[in-house]
């Protein structure tokens, strides 16, 4: 359907910003290699990326206060009466435009951000049982870290539901409702026939991401020297 | 596409996944089996090597990160069938292969591995115990094969244990005689003491007090007989006329009666003394043949080799 | 007997007033802990009290836990018998008689005395299996023998110290080096002693002369308070030197100036409060009632002639015989540690009393018929059962001959041998006809259950009935153990 360049401005609305889509792809790629770190034994690199993957998330949630007016959780977070409603409506066939996040796809956002957020803080208070700790472990009972450490397990488990969801949600998208919401989260365009007439959307100056993603990554840079990793 | 069939599609490729999966990992295979209540696990026998010397050892040392709580890796050993299933790695035991059993080759690694099992920061099994686990697992890791049919194990031993003690409960334990106690104490200074402090029981070292230590002397102890487990009795002037109050002494082990000039009556009233474990007696006597018959040591009644 | 166990009222008077502010602040005897804890069984911080009145520092304590042991006897063999003659079979080791050492078992280690290249050298005697366990053991001991079924024998103990002195300390005070609490003072220091006429530890030393290679700091007290010592006594003569009275000074004179000492004592007292002074005063009153009742125990000439025979014992002449009679004598009279020291079992070869072929069998003689005569005569009156008995050396010898200075010696011997060496134990819940550990097939190292002195340690005092880290006793910012900072381990596997 989508015979046009994606970027030819007369066609297609510029919709997601390059924080927004940098965020979402390294995501993917960072998760990927949390979990093989993990599963292989390799704990350093497992460290490092769950660190990307904390100052990416704070990153995430201070964009969503003062970034581009997609990225804003103020755009896409409705109240769950909204969701439900938009949910039936799609059933009966009605089809409502959203420039950024649709409401059910705002509320699978949070829930993402959430979890990982979730699954990294409990990461930060894990250990292995064979002398690896991380930052956090033992600023608390060897008991505690075991159980955070359990707990990061299982939360594992529901990222990877919550993945299978999200996938199974876009491929709905795309293969039932024609809609393709992969392409538009590269380039950062949606053909203008998605995006309601008349849209506004601000997009937030880049200096205003680097001091945020500083910011993040202090904190991150921080949280690595409590551990002793550089003794 | 229609929705239906747009979600039929994703349940094959679902299942698909999930298939994939189990065949590339046998502790995901499991699990899935587990959660779905499918797997039936097998059972040790309650007389078999496994559970008698193989499950208490993986009970004790094993079991705080390979249990019931967490199972690290994935793998537990709170039971047979968690043994044989292995964990993330596979499984753990290979049986009649020792090997290849990666859980042997763990416990078996340096001490400065940082994957030897258990790890650095806990007590090391001990060779017997790794001799234990390489047996069983020689006999091709067999739940049924009997206790009995593995020789040359090394002796089963237990461990030291020293508690903790709650000296709170020790004093009310003590309280009932406390005072009769250390009245006693300042009239036989010496011959008197608690057996632990731990410890609500009492043992009587009469021998310090010599031939001033009478049978009216010992009928001024018997306020405190239910707790008298050691008593010494040698060369004090005691007779057989103590031994009715010999025999009061209900939770007695220990006895010694040498030098004494107790005789058959006194040997007559301890026969009965339901804990008593050795007796010194004063001298030749064949009254010391139903104490022995009982398993109770009895010295003193020869005059060594 | 005599009235010793009566106290005297004055000082027990002098003890409760000596709770001063004075006291309180400073060091009095028992610390702090004492005047607050006096009765209580154990201090807030979870660790034991081991404070005593000060007129009765010897006076019995309950263990931590119920205990088999009541009492310990310690045969020390001085100069470290050779456990290849005597317990550890090895017949390997006479396959290669003669042949020269592997390079594997020099490399990396210091030698007392070997230099070059050694030659290993198979046991001078025979071995056979004995008792119901078929047991090995050399023929130099056929008295012992018929007791090995009463024997617990480790093969593998282990030291890091080769020469004697430091060797000495760390088995006797738990460091090799000296300033440290001797096992018999900590012993004392944890639970006193029964009879308090007597001293609670008792040295009996033979074949040696007074001294031993580490001397006096091996039954020292160490940091512990001083009262916790060993006291030598000698089964001739005059038992404990310099008690008895000098010659032509009659008891009840010796009594007239004890009366006036302890007055001077006192009045020291009023005026400065020194509790020390109450121990002081203490001690001299035990040094007259032991005048009495240490003659007594130590004299061995009214036993019946039979016993005599059976140790071997003379009275009258200082032998290793006499001392193990005296140390029977000393258990029933509840003396609670009683360590005796034989010397000469330095087999490196070199004089002709030290070769393994003369030397050894020497001291085999001295102290093979003694040794078996006391574990019967302690099992015949029910005193083994709860009397924990070891016997042993501060190392081992060396499966290679001694060439000092590498040339062939014209006596056999051995030189030292930290890595593995044997002891046994006998007594409260030790399990009796037992092997524990081995050694490799010549000997030279340990390699199943190796025992540190450490761990024999934690044992012998988990069999007297405490948690080695809960016998304990603050000096120099730590709290110090026999057993030291290193862990160490109970051998659980050799307890009944």
């Amino acid at each position: 359907m989508a015979t046009t360049m994606a970027n030819d401005p007369s066609t297609h609305v510029r919709v997601w910003d390059i924080p927004i889509r940098l965020f979402h792809w390294s995501i993917v790629v960072l998760l990927l290699v949390s979990w093989v770190s993990a599963d292989q034994g390799f704990m350093k690199v497992h460290l490092w990326s769950g660190l990307t993957l904390l100052a990416l998330l704070l990153f995430r949630i201070g964009w969503g206060l003062f970034g581009s007016t997609t990225a804003r959780f103020s755009n896409f977070l409705h109240p769950p009466a909204r969701v439900i409603g938009y949910l039936k409506g799609m059933r009966g066939g009605e089809k409502h435009l959203y420039a950024g996040h649709n409401p059910a796809g705002g509320l699978m956002v949070i829930f993402l951000i959430a979890v990982l957020l979730a699954q990294v803080l409990t990461g930060l208070f894990s250990n292995d049982s064979l002398g690896f700790h991380a930052p956090f472990a033992l600023w608390v009972t060897e008991e505690a870290s075991n159980r955070a450490t359990n707990l990061h397990g299982t939360i594992f488990n529901f990222i990877l539901l919550l993945i299978w969801c999200h996938v199974v949600a876009v491929g709905f998208y795309l293969f039932v409702k024609g809609e393709n919401l992969v392409w538009p989260m590269f380039h950062g365009r949606k053909h203008h026939s998605q995006v309601p007439a008349g849209v506004n959307i601000r997009f937030a100056r880049l200096s205003v991401a680097f001091v945020l993603l500083a910011l993040a990554a202090g904190i991150a840079v921080w949280v690595v020297f409590q551990g002793d990793y550089f003794s | 596409m229609s929705a239906p069939v747009y979600f039929a599609g994703v349940t094959v490729l679902t299942l698909a996944g999930i298939t994939v999966a189990m065949l590339l990992r046998p502790a995901f295979a499991s699990s899935v089996l587990r959660f779905t209540g499918l797997e039936r696990g097998p059972v040790a026998a309650p007389g078999s090597f496994y559970s008698v010397r193989v499950q208490p050892l993986f009970d004790a040392r094993c079991a705080g990160c390979h249990g019931d709580k967490m199972q690290k890796a994935q793998l537990g050993l709170e039971s047979f069938a968690a043994t044989m299933r292995g964990g993330k790695h596979g499984p753990a035991i290979i049986p009649g292969n020792v090997r290849d059993s990666k859980l042997y080759a763990r416990i078996t690694l340096p001490v400065s591995d940082n994957r030897a099992m258990p790890p650095s920061g806990k007590t090391p099994l001990t060779k017997n115990e790794v001799e234990v686990i390489q047996l069983w697992i020689t006999a091709h890791a067999s739940g049924s094969l009997p206790v009995s049919a593995i020789k040359n194990a090394p002796r089963l031993v237990r461990p030291v244990e020293i508690r903790e003690v709650n000296y709170g409960l020790v004093q009310r334990q003590r309280a009932p005689l406390a005072a009769t106690v250390q009245q006693l104490q300042r009239r036989f200074p010496g011959v008197i003491d608690y057996e632990a402090r731990d410890s609500a029981d009492l043992e009587i070292n009469a021998f310090l007090a010599g031939r001033s230590f009478r049978d009216a002397e010992l009928q001024a102890l018997m306020p405190l007989r239910t707790r008298i487990v050691r008593a010494d009795f040698s060369g004090t002037a005691i007779t057989d006329a103590s031994a009715s109050m010999l025999g009061g002494m209900e939770r007695l082990r220990i006895l010694r009666l040498k030098d004494t000039k107790t005789g058959a009556g006194s040997l007559r009233a301890i026969a009965s003394l339901k804990t008593l474990r050795s007796v010194t007696v004063a001298g030749a006597a064949p009254e010391t043949a139903p104490l022995r018959q009982r398993g109770v040591a009895v010295y003193g009644d020869h005059d060594g080799e | 007997m005599s009235d010793s166990t009566q106290t005297d009222p004055l000082l027990e008077l002098l003890e409760r007033q000596r709770q001063t502010r004075r006291h309180f602040l400073g060091w009095g005897a028992g610390g702090l802990g004492a005047f607050f804890l006096n009765s209580a069984m154990a201090n807030p911080a979870g660790g034991l009290n081991f404070a005593r009145a000060p007129a009765r520092p010897l006076s019995a304590l309950p263990p931590q836990f119920a205990a088999k042991a009541k009492r310990v006897i310690y045969l020390h063999m001085g100069g470290a018998p050779s456990q290849l003659e005597l317990f550890d079979h090895k017949p390997q080791l006479t396959r290669f008689d003669g042949k020269a050492c592997p390079e594997a078992f020099l490399k990396g280690k210091r030698f007392a005395f070997i230099t070059g290249v050694p030659k290993l050298m198979g046991t001078q005697f025979p071995f056979h299996q004995a008792g119901k366990n078929g047991t090995w053991i050399s023929d130099r001991l056929p008295h012992l023998e018929r007791r090995i079924d009463d024997l617990c024998i480790i093969k593998s103990m282990k030291t890091d110290q080769f020469n004697h002195a430091p060797a000495q300390l760390l088995v006797h005070t738990g460091d090799s080096r000296t300033g440290h609490a001797s096992l018999g003072s900590w012993v004392t220091y944890g639970l006193g002693t029964e009879n308090q006429n007597l001293p609670g530890f008792i040295v009996l030393i033979s074949n040696g002369g007074t001294t031993a290679n580490a001397g006096k700091p091996l039954w020292g007290s160490g940091f512990l308070p001083s009262v916790y010592q060993g006291v030598p006594c000698r089964s001739a003569a005059e038992p404990i030197l310099y008690l008895d009275n000098p010659r032509g000074v009659s008891r009840a004179e010796r009594r007239q100036v004890l009366n006036a000492v302890e007055e001077i004592n006192r009045s020291s007292y009023k005026d400065f409060g020194n509790p020390e002074t109450v121990t002081r005063i203490a001690q001299y009153e035990m040094a007259f009632r032991m005048q009495l009742e240490a003659s007594d125990a130590m004299n061995i000439s009214h036993e019946p002639q039979k016993v005599l025979e059976r140790y071997g014992a003379q009275p009258g002449k200082t032998s290793y015989a006499n001392n193990c009679l005296v140390a029977r004598r000393l258990a029933e009279r509840g003396v609670r540690f009683i360590q005796l020291y034989h010397w000469g079992w330095d087999s490196h070869g070199t004089p002709t009393d030290e070769g393994l072929n003369v030397g050894l069998v020497g001291r085999c003689r001295e102290t093979d018929q003694p040794t078996a005569a006391l574990l019967a005569d302690l099992k015949a009156r029910g005193l083994l059962e709860d009397t924990l008995v070891v016997w042993g050396g501060e190392f081992g010898r060396t499966p290679m001959m001694e060439n000092r200075g590498g040339q062939e010696m014209k006596y056999i011997g051995r030189d030292h041998h930290p890595s593995a060496f044997t002891i046994w134990m006998a007594g409260a819940g030790v399990k009796a006809g037992l092997s524990h550990g081995e050694t490799d097939e010549l000997g030279h190292d340990v390699v199943k259950d190796p025992v540190e002195v450490r761990d024999l340690h934690a044992t012998m005092l988990y069999q007297l009935g405490f948690d080695h880290k809960k016998l304990n006793y603050p000096y120099q910012g730590l709290e110090q153990k026999l057993t030291g900072v290193k862990p160490a381990r109970i051998v659980y596997e050799i307890l009944a």
